[in-house]
């Protein structure tokens, strides 16, 4: 079959790549992961919001960063490690995205998509602003122990905290492959984001599915900036390049493509770390996933020509 | 036939922005420096937020008008700097360079549709930043370059400049409002196979559309580098330059030249304000601006009182009972346009 | 020589084989019925037509010359026009706007001299009111300005993609004479895609089947309507 011989080709190539940075420079592999898990972290809930409710939200980033601001808060006023403040704070960005929902979101599904991007791109703005306006564009940073833990193999050491990034990658991925094909809520919003109508026939409520699901995606991202929290520095405006790089795993992965999210997020994620490994590459590195993008769009669009 | 109160909006400006000057002769108050400045402050954004337009009439929202500004600044700031350009030339210089680098991305990016084009233009932005950011030498590197004061100091001058660079945006606007261009950007915003089946080669107009919208930010930047004096990565690539005038056109009313010109003046003038009394975060308006004009009002000032106005024509036009009925539905169904 | 001719033309979605192995030729100054049951591949036939989709395999080619490859807005420039089945009117375009575009850019006129055509050609369709919105005309005149529109290219091949759905027969009637009153006034070559067997009927010379995508019959109404094969595409018989 042409699908496996291909699929092997790509895995033979991705084994050569790996094996060659081992060599190289072993770190670049294990910050590439790092940086992978946060990312596929960040796109995964994208995803589910692109496949079943068909909105990019623009506003992605920039609602994990509010979840960030809130931990930062639970830890400075309330002294809880962020660890602890990730349950409380993801439920309160839930009914956070689901009041963003139900007061903007809702009232755009009916207007043309064009609408609905600038939509969440003026709701982007307004949560960045909104932050900006309230507590300065300064950024902020928790210093917890942990965070430096670091390992060692051979003559090589390296940071080690950064792999929950992709522990909550491989949480994520699982958990709602397990909700969406398990679970009665589940499986209903996988019928609605195929065929609306159909769904609406055979009595599901939409529009309550389009809420639970917007409002679960921004909770999960905003769990993911809890734990964002913990490493790095928050400032109003860090969500934005988040934004980009998921819809950018998104649209290469095609919709409901799970599986492809991750592998592409591994792609960039090992991009981005070789290229920083490199001194005169290092300013670049922020370049590659539009790269990867403007890759993507060619080869699809040569492979529509030939169809 | 055609509306006589179309072009009303932008004739008013520009007879009220060419006189300005004029009568601060005579009333120092209104052509101090100051208004002077911030009048130029408005002409670049309503160029900005004019050409933003143009573009969206082909159905396409780009978020990278920072993007070829920024382009148009450094174009103009190396022109003079690394081959010693006129002034003038250079900003020509720079709405060339712009419009050929729209040019040739075209080829890739116009096959894109929706938030597959714009989250790519979206993306440009950054990428002609980063590129430029590392030019070294060439591009001053993260500081990026100064240019002597070529054009003198004299804000009237300045002003000038200004009001060319918006007079050519508007021009520009007009010109695709009255030619063929408008009915083939309008069938391709609406439906692009009924567009390609009326004979209309789609990505031959998108074409037209991108490119002339990217000369209008380059020659932009380049008007501003001669007020401004510096091309630099933060600068020059500022997102203010995308949001602001998203942010205009939306709110005087998107699809139109009169729209952006309403939005920039109100906005424009607005934000002086707005930057006094809110150090930080001031463009907190522009996002909820943004936000309410598309969920309540999407049509825009002006598309509010266009559509008021088409309705008395429709009943004027046709009579009979049936096209009275008509006009009152076209009154009520005009709440939803598409943007 | 007929004026449109297609050899083997075959379209695959994925795994989906919408339309196969359809060969068939039409002439000016014929009126041809495309008949099937639903799902046929009757739409994608007329995409494959007028260049909304390239063939997975087969040409297409008119007046002799190969359009196979050809851009769909460029075939609407050389004379081959089609209605839409689901309406898409242009809205932020009033009526004559609509029924102008052909005109400017398939025969590329002034806007000035577009204008005249258009109004001379919706006269001649008795479609008044041409200043309103699209939203606010009725059915029978939705599909008058559809026609229009579709004219506005000057075609010498129109494909009609069930035009008379939504009409009554009153109206039906009407466009009935009109498309027989059009294709004999300018010589059109006619493809009529309908479910309403009384109309095809009416209308046509001859007839082609589809089913599955695929030709299964061809000839007089009459013939075809008989065919046993035919009647059992439909599952229980046409009119």
């Amino acid at each position: 079959m042409i699908v496996k011989r291909s699929a092997i080709l790509w895995t033979a190539l991705g084994l050569a790549v790996v094996v060659a940075i081992l060599f190289w420079k072993p770190t670049v592999l294990v910050y590439g992961m790092q940086r992978a898990g946060l990312y596929a972290a960040v796109a995964i809930p994208m995803a589910l919001v692109l496949g079943i409710v068909h909105i990019v939200n623009l506003a992605h980033g920039e609602f994990m960063m509010i979840a960030a601001y809130l931990t930062y808060f639970a830890a400075r006023l309330l002294g809880l490690d962020p660890w602890v403040s990730l349950v409380p704070v993801a439920i309160v960005m839930g009914g956070i995205g689901f009041i963003v929902y139900r007061l903007t979101i809702r009232r755009a599904l009916k207007a043309p998509e064009i609408n609905q991007l600038i939509l969440t791109f003026g709701l982007g703005i307004a949560l960045s602003q909104t932050v900006n306006l309230m507590f300065t564009s300064q950024s902020w940073k928790l210093s917890l122990p942990y965070v430096s833990a670091s390992a060692t193999i051979g003559e090589t050491s390296f940071g080690v905290y950064d792999f929950v990034f992709v522990a909550a990658a491989i949480v994520l991925a699982a958990g709602l492959r397990l909700f969406l094909t398990r679970t009665r809520m589940g499986k209903a919003a996988l019928a609605v984001g195929q065929n609306p109508r159909g769904a609406a026939i055979v009595g599901i409520d939409v529009d309550k599915t389009y809420a639970f699901v917007f409002a679960l995606a921004i909770a999960l991202v905003g769990a993911v900036g809890s734990i964002f929290l913990t490493k790095q520095a928050i400032f109003p405006g860090v969500g934005g390049p988040y934004t980009m790089k998921s819809f950018c795993l998104v649209a290469m992965a095609g919709v409901g493509n799970i599986p492809a999210i991750l592998w592409g997020s591994i792609a960039l994620g090992l991009a981005e770390s070789a290229m920083n490994g490199v001194r005169e590459l290092r300013n670049w590195s922020s370049i590659v996933f539009f790269v990867i993008i403007i890759a993507t769009i060619l080869v699809r669009s040569i492979r529509e020509r030939k169809a | 036939m055609k509306n006589p109160t179309k072009w009303a909006v932008p004739l008013v400006f520009v007879a009220a922005a060419a006189l300005l000057p004029l009568a601060g002769k005579a009333l120092p108050a209104i052509a101090g420096d100051y208004p002077l400045s911030l009048a130029r402050s408005v002409f670049t954004y309503m160029a900005l937020a004019v050409s933003w337009d143009m573009l969206l009439r082909s159905g396409q929202v780009s978020f990278g008008i920072a993007g070829f500004y920024g382009i148009g600044v450094y174009a103009a700031a190396l022109s003079v700097l690394r081959a010693g350009f006129s002034p003038l030339a250079s900003i020509l210089f720079a709405g060339i360079i712009a419009g050929f680098i729209a040019f040739l991305l075209g080829f890739v990016i116009l096959r894109l549709r929706a938030i597959y084009f714009s989250i790519t233009t979206l993306a440009l932005g950054e990428i002609f930043r980063i590129i430029l950011h590392n030019g070294g030498e060439f591009t001053g590197g993260a500081e990026g370059v100064i240019i002597p004061r070529i054009i003198s100091n004299n804000s009237a001058v300045l002003y000038w400049l200004s009001l060319a660079g918006v007079l050519i945006a508007i021009g520009m606007s007009a010109w695709f409002e009255r030619s063929k261009i408008r009915f083939a950007l309008t069938a391709i915003r609406n439906n692009e196979l009924a567009a390609k089946s009326s004979g209309i080669g789609i990505f031959k107009y998108m074409m037209i559309a991108f490119v002339a919208t990217s000369f209008i930010q380059g020659i932009i930047g380049g008007i501003q580098l001669q007020g401004y004096g510096v091309a630099s990565p933060s600068d020059s690539f500022s997102g203010d330059y995308t949001l602001l005038p998203l942010a205009m056109a939306l709110l005087g009313g998107i699809h139109s030249t009169s729209g952006p010109i309403i939005g920039a003046i109100l906005l424009g003038v607005a934000s002086e304000f707005l930057k006094l009394k809110i150090p930080y975060g001031h463009l907190i308006v522009y996002g909820f601006i943004i936000v309410l004009v598309i969920l309540l009002m999407p049509q825009g000032l002006y598309g509010l009182w266009r559509n008021k106005a088409r309705a008395r024509r429709v009943s004027r036009i046709d009579s009979g009972q049936a096209s009275a009925d008509a006009a009152a539905r076209a009154g009520a169904s005009k709440e939803q346009p598409r943007a | 020589m007929p004026n449109l001719v297609t050899k083997s033309l075959t379209k695959r979605f994925g795994g989906l084989v919408a339309v196969n192995d359809v060969s068939f030729s039409l002439s000016r100054g014929e009126i041809l019925g495309v008949i099937g049951p639903n799902g046929a591949g009757k739409t994608t036939f007329i995409n494959l037509v007028s260049g909304i989709y390239l063939p997975t395999s087969g040409t297409i080619s008119f007046n002799g010359r190969d359009i196979t490859k050809t851009p769909a807005h460029l075939r609407a420039g050389m004379g081959i026009a089609r209605t839409f089945q689901l309406i898409h009117p242009l809205e932020n375009l009033d009526v004559l706007e609509n029924v102008m575009l052909g005109f400017l850019f398939s025969k590329r006129m002034s806007q000035k001299e577009a204008r005249r055509e258009s109004e001379a050609l919706c006269e001649s369709l008795a479609l008044g009111g041409l200043h309103r919105e699209v939203s606010q005309i009725s059915m029978l005149e939705t599909k008058k300005m559809e026609i229009a529109h579709a004219l506005g290219n000057m075609p010498e091949v129109l494909f009609l993609d069930e035009v008379m759905a939504g009409l009554n027969s009153d109206e039906m009637k009407e466009m009935i004479a009109l498309v027989k009153q059009l294709a004999k006034d300018r010589n059109l070559a006619v493809g009529v895609v309908e479910h309403v067997m009384g109309v095809i009927r009416e209308l046509t010379d001859r007839v082609i089947v589809l089913e599955a995508g695929e030709l299964i019959a061809e000839g007089p109404y009459a013939e075809v309507s008989k065919n046993p094969r035919v009647v059992e595409a439909y599952l229980g018989g046409a009119a």
